[in-house]
C-alpha cells in the first residue's frame, strides 16, 4: 500500500505553507512602503506623556498639531477647547493638554481618552470629519507613515529689530498694559531675570540676555525648558496681537518650523544695531584681576576687537556669547581656566580651532569659502605664518602705550585704527605679466601661464574682505599662494628650484616638477570652481605640439 | 613483535595532537611576514585623481597592449564601470554617488601585488612569485590554465586569453617588474600628471600618506587602504570617502590569503606521511590477532582431534577385543555344541 499522510500531517504542513506566505507577503509590503515618499509634516507632536509613568503599552500617538486647529477655527471653537488657563487670574494657556500637571497615568490617560474620543464623536455627529473614535490602532500607530520635516526656529537680530524698535502698533497696546503692570519698559516683555529670594520674575535693565542662557534644552525645577517657554510666551503674544485683529507672528506650528514659511519671514536689512550699551572696541585679555593679583603682565600684544563690526558678521548675540553677555574672562575663560568655563583658558577660547565660538574657529569656517578655500584648500590644515599672529595682537606704537594708562577703551580704539586692512599689492611691472612653462616640451607646446593675471585676480577675490585684507596686507602675501614655503619677496624663487625629478627618495613628500604645477593649478581651478581650463582638458593649457616641417 | 594495546592507542593519540600542534605553528610563522624589505609599491590618491585615463593610456604603451577600440580621451568611457582585462591591466572608474560634494570621484584598479599574494598560493604549478622588488609575476611557459588563481583573487584581477586557441595565459598587471629593475617608473605612474600616483619603497609610500592625512585631515579618511588589508599590499590606496564608496571592498579582513589555507595545506604532508603507517599498524595488529587466533583455534582442533580418535581407538579394540572374545567365545560354544552333538549322535549311534 503507498504510504498515505495522517490528516495531522497535512495540517502541518498547511500550517507551515501559510506562515511562509504570510512572512513572505509582509516581507513584500515593506519593500512597496519604503519605496514610497513618506508625507512630511512640520506639526508633528508625539504624544508619550506617558512614558514618565510606565512603559508604554501601546504605540506612542502621532499627533498633528495644525490639522487640530484648522479644524477647530471651522467651528469656531478657539485654542481654550483643548488648552486650559495657567492660572485664574492669569490668560496664558497651558501648553498641556486639558490639564495643567501630570498628576498620575490613569488621571492623564483618562484626560487623553475621554477628551479626545468625546471631540472626535461630537464633530462625527455633527456630520463633520473627525478622528479616529473605537479603534485604538487608528490612534496608537505602528507605523505612522509620516516623518517630520521640522525645522528648528532661531530668533535672529532682524526678528529682534522687528519685535522691538520695529514693530509697529500690532503689539503695542499689549506692550502698554505690560507696562503699566510692571513698570518694566518694552524689553522687559520678554526679558527677565528669576529673584531666587522673593521667587519671583523680575526685569533687570541692561541685563537683557539669550533666552538660551537660562532656558536650557530641558526643564530643571521651575525654569521650563527653551521649548516651554518659547511656545508659551511667543504663541501667547501672538495669539492676543491677533485677537485685536491685528498683524502678528505664527501661531501655527508650521509657521515657524516648516522650511518654506520661514522663508517667508520678513528680513530687514540692514539691521540696526541691538542696543545694550555694549562697547563699540574691546580689549581682549585675560582677566585683569587675576592678572593684577598674580603681578603677572601679558606678554603677547593685548588684542583690540571691533566689537561693532562683529555684531554685523554674525546673526546674534550667542554665535560668540554662548553662554552669557558678560565678559569672556570675567569668570569662565580666566587664565589658568576655571571650573565655571569647564578650564577652557584665555588662549584656547580665542584660538581653538573647529569651533565656530573661538576667533580662530570662526575665521576658519569664514576661510572654507571659494573665494579663500581656492589657495588655502592646498595649505595644510595647520599651517601658519609667525607674522600673522602680530595682526590681531597688534603691537602698540609709543604713544598708544601711554594712552593705555590713562585709558584701555581709548588704548583699545587706538590699537584697532593702527591696524591696517589694506592689500598692498607689487606694482604692475613688478609682476611678470607671463610666465613660460616648457617642461613638457617633448610632448606639447610651452604653456604660457598668465602670470599677472592670475594675482589681479587672487587680489580681485579679497578686495572686499576685511578679514582676508587684514591677512593679507603685507607685500607678497598673495604671492605665497602659490609660491608657498618661499620668504616673502618680490623675487621668489622658481618652482623648478625644489621640484625636480619625481619620487625623490630623499625628499619623499615633495611632488616631482609635472605634479606640482598640475596639483597647484587643478586644485585651485577646482576650487574655484572654473569652466575652463578643466582639469581634463591637457590641451586647454597645453597647446597641441606643431609637427616639424619636413625638410623638402 | 609485542605492542600492547594501551601503547598503540598512545601512539595514535599523540600523532594526532602533533597534526594539530604542527598547523598552529606554521600560522604563527605566517603572520610576521611583513613584505620583502625595501620592496617598491604605489601608493594612489584619489583625491588627487582626475580621471583623466593617462594611466590607462600609458599602461597600453609600455606593455604593448592592443589599441583601445575607444580613444583613450574619450572620457565617457567611464560611464560605465570597467574590469580589468586581457587588453587593460588598469582601468579608472568614476563613482558618481559618493559623499563627496565637489563632484564625482576616481578609482584606479590594477593587480594591488599582494604581499602575500593569493593567486601564487592557489597556484600549483608555481606560475606566480612574488618578487623581491615587489610586483608580483606571472610565468607563463609552466601555467597549466586551471585559472585557480582567477578564483583566488579577492580583487577580481587576473584575466585569462579565452580566444586564445593553443597557448592562452592570464594577464594581469606586472607593476611593470622589467621596467622598475630597470630604474624606470611603471608605466602608468610616469604617465600620471597629478603624482596621484607615487612610486616609491611600501615603507616610505606609508610615511608619505600618513603626512598626507596629517597634513589635511578633512580631505582624507584616516585609513590607508592596503596597509593591512590581506595581509598588506604592495599598492596604497588614500581616498577622502569611505573607501566602500569607490568600489573597495571592505570586506577582506588582515589575514594573507595563504594563511588561511595554509592550515588545511600544511596538515597535507602529515596526513600523507605518518596516517598510511599509523592505518598500516593498525591493520596489521588486526590481521596478527586473527591470524593468532585462527592458529589457536586450529590447535584446539586438531588437539580435539586427536583425543576424539584415540578415544574412538581405544573404544574400537575395546570393541574389537570383545567382539573377538564373544567370536572366540561363540566359536567355542559352537564346538562345543557341535561336539556335543557328534558325541550325542555317536551316543545314538552307539547306542
Amino acid at each position: 500500500m503507498a504510504m498515505r499522510k495522517s490528516p495531522l500531517q497535512w495540517s502541518g504542513i498547511l500550517v507551515i505553507l501559510v506562515f511562509v506566505l504570510a512572512f513572505g507577503l509582509e516581507a513584500n509590503e515593506t519593500k512597496k512602503q519604503s519605496g514610497e515618499v513618506l508625507d512630511q509634516r512640520s506639526d508633528i507632536i508625539t504624544i508619550d506623556t506617558l512614558k514618565s509613568f510606565d512603559v508604554l503599552e501601546r504605540p506612542e500617538v502621532i499627533f498633528f498639531h495644525d490639522l487640530h486647529t484648522e479644524a477647530l477655527n471651522k467651528s469656531n471653537k478657539d485654542c481654550k477647547t483643548c488648552h486650559l488657563p495657567e492660572k485664574p487670574e492669569n490668560d496664558r494657556l497651558s501648553l498641556k493638554f486639558k490639564r495643567l500637571k501630570d498628576t498620575d497615568k490613569q488621571v492623564v490617560m483618562d484626560i487623553y481618552h475621554a477628551e479626545c474620543i468625546g471631540c472626535h464623536k461630537d464633530m462625527a455627529g455633527s456630520g463633520q470629519d473627525a478622528g479616529p473614535v473605537e479603534v485604538c490602532g487608528q490612534c496608537h500607530r505602528e507605523e505612522p507613515g509620516v516623518i517630520s520635516s521640522r525645522q528648528s526656529m532661531g530668533f535672529d537680530k532682524s526678528l529682534h529689530f522687528r519685535h522691538t524698535k520695529g514693530l509697529t502698533a500690532p503689539c503695542q497696546k499689549y506692550q502698554l498694559e505690560k507696562e503699566k503692570e510692571t513698570n518694566q519698559g518694552d524689553c522687559g516683555i520678554c526679558h527677565h531675570e528669576y529673584d531666587e529670594k522673593a521667587k519671583k520674575l523680575f526685569y533687570a535693565k541692561e541685563k537683557e540676555g539669550s533666552c538660551r542662557y537660562c532656558h536650557m534644552k530641558e526643564t530643571e525645577g521651575n525654569r521650563i525648558s527653551m521649548r516651554l517657554a518659547s511656545h508659551s510666551a511667543c504663541i501667547d503674544c501672538h495669539q492676543k496681537t491677533l485677537a485685536e485683529k491685528k498683524d502678528a507672528g505664527p501661531v501655527k506650528c508650521s509657521g515657524c518650523h516648516d522650511l518654506k514659511e520661514q522663508q517667508k519671514i520678513k528680513k530687514v536689512e540692514p539691521v540696526p544695531r541691538i542696543e545694550r550699551k555694549q562697547p563699540d572696541v574691546v580689549l581682549i585679555r585675560a582677566n585683569k584681576a587675576e592678572a593684577d593679583k598674580e603681578a603677572q603682565v601679558s606678554r603677547m600684544n593685548l588684542v583690540p576687537f571691533d566689537h561693532k563690526s562683529h555684531e554685523e558678521y554674525n546673526d546674534s548675540c550667542i554665535v560668540c556669547h554662548h553662554a552669557s553677555l558678560d565678559s569672556c574672562s570675567k569668570k569662565c575663560h580666566t587664565a589658568k581656566g576655571s571650573k565655571d568655563g569647564d578650564f577652557v583658558n584665555i588662549e584656547r577660547a580665542m584660538h581653538q580651532k573647529g569651533y565656530e565660538k573661538s576667533c580662530l574657529g570662526c575665521h576658519d569656517i569664514n576661510q572654507k569659502e571659494p573665494k579663500c578655500a581656492a589657495c588655502h584648500a592646498l595649505m595644510p590644515a595647520n599651517r601658519k605664518l609667525e607674522s600673522s599672529c602680530l595682526i590681531c595682537h597688534t603691537k602698540p606704537s609709543q604713544e598708544n602705550a601711554t594712552a593705555m594708562v590713562s585709558d584701555e577703551k581709548v588704548f583699545a580704539e587706538m590699537l584697532l585704527q593702527s591696524r591696517k586692512a589694506k592689500t598692498e599689492p607689487y606694482k604692475d611691472e613688478d609682476i611678470p605679466e607671463k610666465v613660460i612653462i616648457k617642461d613638457l616640451e617633448d610632448q606639447y607646446e610651452p604653456v604660457e601661464l598668465p602670470h599677472r593675471k592670475i594675482i589681479k585676480t587672487l587680489l580681485g577675490n579679497i578686495k572686499d574682505n576685511k578679514l582676508a585684507s587684514y591677512f593679507h596686507a603685507e607685500k607678497g602675501m598673495v604671492c605665497q599662494s602659490c609660491h608657498h614655503n618661499s620668504p616673502l619677496d618680490k623675487k621668489p624663487p622658481r618652482c623648478g628650484s625644489c621640484h625636480g625629478k619625481p619620487f625623490d627618495e630623499r625628499n619623499i613628500l615633495r611632488p616631482g616638477i609635472k605634479g606640482a604645477y598640475h596639483q597647484q593649478c587643478m586644485e585651485c581651478h577646482q576650487v574655484l570652481n572654473l569652466e575652463k581650463p578643466k582639469s581634463t582638458g591637457c590641451t586647454d593649457c597645453h597647446k597641441e605640439k606643431q609637427k616639424p616641417l619636413k625638410a623638402s | 613483535m609485542s605492542i600492547s594495546r594501551r601503547k598503540f592507542l598512545g601512539w595514535v593519540g599523540a600523532a594526532g595532537l602533533g597534526t594539530a600542534f604542527g598547523t598552529s605553528a606554521h600560522a604563527a610563522a605566517n603572520k610576521h611576514f611583513k613584505g620583502y624589505p625595501e620592496s617598491s609599491g604605489v601608493l594612489f590618491d584619489s583625491v588627487l585623481c582626475i580621471g583623466c585615463r593617462k594611466c590607462e593610456e600609458g599602461c597600453n604603451k609600455v606593455n604593448e597592449l592592443p589599441p583601445p577600440s575607444r580613444s583613450f580621451d574619450d572620457l565617457s568611457v567611464l560611464d560605465k564601470k570597467r574590469r580589468t582585462s586581457i587588453e587593460a591591466f588598469t582601468v579608472v572608474n568614476r563613482y558618481d554617488n559618493t559623499r563627496n560634494t565637489k563632484g564625482p570621484l576616481f578609482r584606479k584598479i590594477q593587480c594591488n601585488h599582494c604581499l602575500e599574494p593569493a593567486c601564487a598560493s592557489a597556484c600549483f604549478v608555481r606560475a606566480f612569485t612574488k618578487t623581491k622588488e615587489g610586483p608580483v609575476i606571472y610565468d607563463p611557459s609552466v601555467c597549466v590554465g586551471c585559472r585557480y588563481c582567477m578564483i583566488a583573487c579577492p580583487f577580481g584581477i587576473p584575466a585569462y586569453e579565452y580566444y586564445e586557441a593553443l597557448s592562452p595565459r592570464i594577464r594581469k598587471c606586472t607593476m611593470c617588474h622589467p621596467r622598475v629593475i630597470e630604474g624606470k617608473l611603471p608605466g602608468c605612474v610616469e604617465a600620471c600628471p597629478k603624482e596621484a600616483l607615487t612610486f616609491g619603497e611600501r615603507k616610505d609610500l606609508i610615511k608619505i600618506a600618513r603626512e598626507r592625512i596629517r597634513k589635511n585631515p578633512d580631505l582624507y579618511v584616516d585609513h590607508i587602504y592596503g596597509e593591512h588589508e590581506m595581509g598588506g599590499t604592495s599598492w596604497l590606496y588614500l581616498s577622502g570617502v569611505p573607501f566602500e564608496e569607490l568600489g573597495m571592498r571592505e570586506d577582506l579582513g588582515i589575514t594573507p590569503a595563504p594563511e588561511l589555507t595554509a592550515g588545511a595545506l600544511g596538515s597535507v604532508p602529515i596526513v600523507v606521511g605518518i596516517w598510511p603507517v599509523l592505518l598500516t599498524g593498525i591493520y596489521a595488529m588486526s590481521k596478527r590477532k586473527e591470524k593468532i587466533a585462527k592458529e589457536e583455534q586450529e590447535q584446539a582442533v586438531s588437539l580435539a582431534l586427536e583425543e576424539a580418535n584415540t578415544e574412538a581407538e581405544s573404544k574400537f579394540s575395546k570393541a574389537l577385543a570383545k567382539a573377538q572374545k564373544e567370536k572366540e567365545a561363540a566359536i567355542k560354544t559352537e564346538v562345543k555344541k557341535a561336539l556335543e552333538e557328534v558325541q550325542k549322535t555317536q551316543e545314538e549311534e552307539d547306542a
